[in-house]
């Protein structure tokens, strides 16, 4: 039984068909890329899966467990680190809407819940220092970190990463690699990304599916895929 | 001092009783050449700043921690205000006389003109309030409008001689109940997951989604206790001044509201309390200046922008405001 089972997947913007029958099967533990060039319909598939599945709302399907990260960061930048996720913690939350106005004993049990978890959370990935700061003054790396963080505070099954190496150098883009690997195992995840960076893909991925044009060209595993002629020619041309 | 740190409630509840018993003195003692320094009419003033302080909290929980835009808050206050006038006026001819008749009277009435501004706010919010972007200014602007027009065509209420004869509950002491109950049950609610959650909408709509918060509901929760907290703005408003017209809560007064919140600081709470008590009382101390003050208000409202564009607090609170932080166990790593 696949964790997440996609099939036939075709998405339009008015008359361009941006993604045409997609099909995915992740298993649990997995750690799969998906790969193409510009305006291939990999963030077109990423938005679907996220915000787009029929008769779900978006919150509702992180509620369900498939969390993500953003292309362009899109942290809560006025609010402190530790807000950030307690924010992603809240469709938990033991107390409701009179708890929140009273104060009652119940509000107090759940922020010390809360604010242990969060700060717990934060030790991980080496932000606790930074818990009472605006995120929006963090630093790049900082700022990827603790938004992959927020996202797991969700408690998903499946992480979705959208370009976690963007803008990173690669002594950085190494340091994600290993952190891709540790968070499928710490967190018992199954990780799908879409990624520019060939290095970081072919290094982390088990297996990768590659787009272009809205079709799915090619599929395999990192060595099939670097080989792969329909490969070379979606990303150099014909005839390079 | 501890204990005033855990108590956060009992920490505000001080802080108005301190500017209470400091006006309170100040209306009794014969400072001024054998007349107290604040006559009636200065007590009335204080009265009415107390009930924008109200005001101007609850529509920055919308405006300013949620990020939404609305504009027609007087339209909900309108609501209130006639509604608890007619309970008390015309429905049960309650006079002051009987003060164990009367007060269990004026706070029903005062809540039920909360509740039907809230259902009136549901109604106007739940729409609109679906939608990304600036369609909740124009839904609350046409709202506040049409509230005052219906008033002023229905006669049962007045119409546009306005409501006479409201019997005069409304005391300095009421007023500052009124206040510290509102300030600190909004002040809790934004220190919680909840409030959390309106800052994250106000921040990033997309991603509070992706976070597993319904934000429509958020949106939805806060504008109608917001109007809630109007209405019944309006109750105690209505009877402070014993008359009411529809023109009392036309677009002007939202406005009026507006400028208090932006010019205190709509992202702190304290900023919408600085800013309805300097602005409500700043005409009258300026009276002095005769018609020069009409030209110096707009002046510092202008210069108050310009030097400091987050308004007079920006994102400060007051400490009795402040919710601390959590005492952490240190945990070595």
């Amino acid at each position: 039984m696949a964790l997440l089972d996609v099939q036939h997947l075709t998405q339009f913007f008015g008359g361009l068909r941006a993604v045409s029958d997609f099909n995915i099967q992740l298993e649990q533990g997995e750690i799969v890329g998906l790969i193409g060039t510009n305006g291939a319909g990999k963030t077109t598939v990423f938005n679907v899966i996220t915000q787009n599945i029929v008769g779900r709302k978006t919150y509702q399907i992180t509620q369900a467990g498939i969390a993500r990260t953003f292309q362009n960061i899109r942290l809560f930048s006025k609010s402190s680190v530790i807000d950030n996720i307690k924010i992603a913690y809240h469709f938990r939350m033991s107390y409701g809407n009179t708890d929140a106005f009273l104060h009652t004993r119940k509000y107090w049990q759940g922020e010390q819940l809360v604010d242990d978890y969060a700060i717990d959370l934060l030790r991980l990935f080496h932000l606790e220092g930074h818990a009472e700061d605006v995120s929006g003054s963090l630093p790049y790396g900082a700022q990827r970190r603790l938004e992959i963080a927020r996202a797991l505070a969700t408690k998903p099954k499946l992480l979705i990463l959208d370009e976690p190496a963007a803008g990173m150098n690669p002594a950085e883009a190494d340091e994600l690699m290993e952190m891709i690997h540790w968070l499928r195992d710490k967190f018992d995840l199954t990780i799908l990304l879409i990624e520019h960076q060939m290095r970081v893909v072919m290094g982390v991925c088990e297996r990768i599916k590659v787009m272009d044009f809205g079709e799915t060209i090619c599929e395999g595993v990192p060595e099939y895929i670097r080989n792969d002629p329909r490969v070379c020619e979606a990303y150099l041309g014909k005839g390079a | 001092m501890t204990f005033l740190r855990t108590h956060r409630t009992l920490a505000t509840v001080i802080a108005f009783v301190l500017a209470y018993v400091i006006i309170k003195v100040l209306s009794i003692l014969p400072l001024n050449n054998g007349d107290p320094l604040l006559n009636a009419y200065y007590i009335q003033l204080i009265m009415l700043a107390g009930i924008n302080i109200v005001m101007t909290v609850s529509l920055g929980m919308v405006n300013g921690f949620t990020g939404q835009f609305s504009i027609g808050h007087a339209g909900f206050m309108a609501v209130g205000a006639y509604t608890s006038a007619m309970i008390t006026t015309v429905w049960l001819h309650t006079s002051t006389a009987n003060p164990w008749v009367g007060y269990p009277v004026f706070i029903v009435a005062i809540l039920a003109g909360g509740l039907l501004a809230a259902a009136a706010g549901y109604l106007v919010g739940a729409p609109s309030l679906r939608l990304k972007g600036d369609y909740l200014a124009i839904v609350t602007l046409s709202a506040n409008e049409l509230i005052r027009t219906v008033i002023r065509v229905t006669e049962v209420l007045g119409g546009p001689r306005g409501l006479g004869g409201i019997p005069k509950f409304t005391t300095l002491e009421i007023v500052f109940v009124f206040a510290v109950v509102s300030v600190v049950l909004m002040r809790n609610y934004l220190f919680s997951s909840h409030g959390r959650s309106m800052k994250a909408v106000r921040d990033s709509e997309i991603a509070a989604e992706s976070t597993g918060i319904n934000t429509t509901r958020q949106k939805v929760f806060v504008f109608v206790f917001s109007a809630f907290f109007a209405g019944v703005s309006g109750g105690v408003f209505a009877h402070l001044l014993q008359f009411i017209h529809p023109d009392n809560f036309s677009f002007m007064k939202s406005l009026e509201y507006l400028i208090y919140l932006y010019v205190g600081g709509s992202t702190s709470i304290s900023g919408a309390i600085v800013g309805p008590a300097i602005f409500t009382l700043l005409p009258e101390l300026m009276r002095g200046l005769q018609k020069w003050r009409l030209v110096i208000y707009p002046l510092i409202l202008i210069l108050t922008m310009i030097f400091r564009t987050e308004g007079i607090m920006g994102l400060k609170e007051f400490s009795f405001i402040l919710i601390p932080q959590h005492q952490r166990k240190e945990v070595s790593a």
